[in-house]
């Protein structure tokens, strides 16, 4: 706080005296000189000329009422009219008390009456008013997203709690606002367009949230979050905030562009406002990727799922410690002679939960990526394959390389690699028995940190294998400098048919090209095989062979190759 | 002479009105000059005489402001007694009065310049 006697920061301010009486304008000037440079009007058409003309230069106008010509009311509605208002504030001079209320209805911070008070309270008022304008629009300049104008995230949060702070007795939505596929709307007509209907979105949701004195901000790239009175109708804003961006005769981008909400209605006052809205997007991801469904409200069965997560997440550490987490082995078999030979495994990770019993990897392992348990996870299956490996070494002279999975936060993790040096260390393996699975959608954030870390790892000797390869976003381009051992592609995600066939001999022939071999997963049926062994995949993985098994089971298939040999 | 003490003789709150100045005694006589001499003085008397009493009023609020300012105090009363009249008149105000008591107020300060 800034006491009485202290100058406003920044250098002396301009103070503009509007006053038709030379002796009041001499006395406030002398008033005000002490701390601020003064200039003075004779009338309403001189002070709005001088504001025009020194616009942000001045920092306050001091305006009596009545005066000849053009009065101050005059003067303060058009001010508030071409929003000078906004920026620079006004102090009536007035010996009317009746006329008070009337100014700050116009759009007056103050007012000081005549006689004028003690000149240390005009300074002080004076002081004051600068004061709060400035911070207001230093304010104003950082609690807005510059694409939008809407509110920023942080201010939106602050302004929904204060919210609720004065009205803790109010029943709230939280709603959350996403456009499908905004990146590709942006990649193909660009920034400046993707902006626009940002804009227009923004607005639309906007002018139906505002009467009911709701809030609105952008979060992210392409979600917006509503925070409001219950009582909106938000099927309404969809089709509003949609028809503006369908409707608009953009032409070619009419089609591709869709929203899709998530409503959390009625909100549970003992949560915090971001977990409102946690709920709010866990039912806008229950229509994702359905253009039938574009509106979902949070409910019992999404509460009793997230219920359901949320004990997961509790238990992990605890599962983590006792050995609840069982690592598995799926055998990969090499195809390229007559008989198929055991290549290498992949290690998996499956959870024996003590009350829940087996739960699937599909169900924990987002979870844990969400929230980065995943490392702790990736890291002791990294430990546990390598160990298992050399077991496997010493008690058969045979070694079976293992896959990993590697997450993508894992790549951002500094601890990565001494952690890695530790599973070499602690187990003897050799780095280049160990490979990396990494997953394609991983090089599509940010690719250079990606292809720093997976340099960083193959310099280390470990193999890095390109998960899931076809099913993400890679460029051709991309692909030439991606520092990578073994290209990776599931069945699972490739559809029959020649569309099918012609995808896979594709994947086949970029490995090739860059001199690497391609593994394919999730290998069900004997005609897969072939067509496969056709086409020139070598290593195939699936249950056509096995299902992942225990390291115990997994033995047999060791002493199998043993025989081959 | 026209000072400080002469005008607390005459009445007026000088304290007051000094303090406005910042207690800057040059200025504060300065001001009290010009205000004596003030063009609203005959605006009003000439509005007053030919009925334009929105031109009074307006000149009347103009003296209120400045002579309530410098605290002049024996043509502030007078003068904050006119304003209110002309700001709502009645059919059958009398200004007269009001005008004499402004006029022989404002011709006793500007006696004290002699």
């Amino acid at each position: 706080m800034r006491n009485n006697h202290e100058e406003l920061s920044g250098g002396r301010r301009i103070v503009l005296i509007v006053d038709d009486e030379e002796i009041n304008r001499e006395l406030l000037g002398a008033i005000i000189g002490a701390e601020f440079d003064v200039v003075f009007a004779r009338d309403g058409g001189e002070a709005l000329e001088i504001i025009r003309r020194r616009g942000a230069s001045l920092s306050l106008v001091m305006l009596d009422l009545l005066m000849p010509g053009v009065h101050g009311a005059e003067v303060l509605r058009v001010m508030k009219e071409e929003d000078i208002l906004a920026h620079l504030p006004v102090i009536v001079l007035t010996s009317e008390t009746s006329s008070e209320v009337e100014c700050l209805r116009l759009g007056a911070s103050d007012f000081i009456s005549k006689p004028y008070n003690m000149p240390e309270v005009i300074l002080a008022r004076v002081r004051r008013t600068i004061e709060l304008y400035e911070d207001r629009s230093i304010i104003r300049g950082t609690e807005r997203d510059p694409v939008t104008g809407l509110y920023n995230i942080e201010y939106f949060y602050r302004y929904a709690e204060q919210f609720e702070l004065r009205h803790p007795d109010a029943v709230t939505d939280a709603a959350v606002v996403d456009i499908n596929h905004f990146h590709l709307i942006n990649e193909r007509y660009g920034k400046a367009k993707g902006d626009a209907m940002l804009r227009r979105v923004g607005e639309k949701i906007l002018a139906e949230v505002s009467p009911l004195k709701g809030m609105v901000c952008r979060r992210g790239s392409d979600t917006f979050l509503i925070y409001s009175p219950h009582g909106l109708d938000f099927g309404r804003i969809m089709e509003n905030a949609a028809s503006t961006v369908e409707g608009r005769d953009g032409g070619e981008s009419a089609e591709t562009v869709h929203l899709r909400m998530g409503v959390y209605a009625c909100c549970d006052k003992d949560m915090d406002i971001e977990r409102r809205f946690d709920r709010a997007k866990l039912a806008a991801d229950t229509v994702r990727g359905s253009y039938r469904r574009r509106l979902a409200y949070y409910d019992e069965s999404l509460h009793d799922r997230e219920m359901y997560e949320l004990s997961l997440i509790d238990d992990m550490p605890r599962a983590l410690r006792e050995g609840q987490f069982r690592v598995n082995y799926q055998p990969k078999y090499r195809i390229s002679g007559d008989e198929p030979v055991l290549a290498s495994a992949e290690a998996l990770i499956r959870w024996e939960h003590p009350d829940m019993g087996m739960i699937p990897p599909g169900v924990f392992v987002p979870l844990f990526e969400n929230n980065g348990m995943i490392s702790s996870l990736d890291s002791y299956v990294w430990h546990e394959a390598a160990a298992q490996m050399m077991r496997w070494k010493r008690r058969y002279g045979f070694t079976v390389p293992v896959s990993v999975n590697v997450s993508r936060i894992d790549l951002y993790d500094p601890g990565l690699y001494g952690d890695l040096r530790a599973v070499l260390d602690e187990s003897g393996a050799d780095p280049s028995d160990l490979m990396l699975e990494v997953t394609e959608s991983a090089y599509a954030d940010d690719s250079d940190q990606i292809v720093r870390a997976v340099t960083a790892l193959r310099d280390m000797g470990f193999k890095v294998e390109m998960d899931d390869f076809g099913s993400g976003y890679s460029s051709l381009s991309m692909l030439s400098i991606l520092p990578v051992d073994i290209l990776k592609m599931d069945m699972r995600f490739i559809q029959g048919g020649r569309g099918g066939e012609r995808l896979l001999r594709l994947i086949i022939d970029i490995a090739g090209q860059l001199g690497i071999p391609a593994v394919a997963e999730g290998v069900e049926t004997a005609q897969q095989v072939s067509l496969l062994k056709s086409l020139g995949c070598d290593i195939i993985q699936g249950y056509y062979f096995s299902k992942p098994v225990s390291a115990d089971e997994f033995e047999g298939f060791i002493k199998e190759r043993i025989k081959q040999c | 002479m026209l000072n400080t003490a002469t005008l607390r003789a005459a009445g007026c709150d000088v304290d007051a009105g000094l303090a406005r100045c910042v207690n800057n005694e040059a200025l504060y006589i300065r001001l009290v000059n010009m205000a004596l001499d003030d063009s609203n003085f005959s605006r009003l008397t000439d509005a007053v005489a030919s009925g334009d009493l929105k031109a009074g009023f307006e000149a009347a609020h103009a003296l209120k402001g400045v002579t309530a300012n410098l605290s002049l105090t024996p043509l502030l009363t007078p003068i904050t007694e006119i304003t209110e009249l002309l700001r709502h008149p009645e059919p059958d105000a009398d200004c007269g009065a009001l005008i004499e008591a402004i006029t022989a107020a404002r011709d006793k300060l500007l006696a004290l310049r002699d």
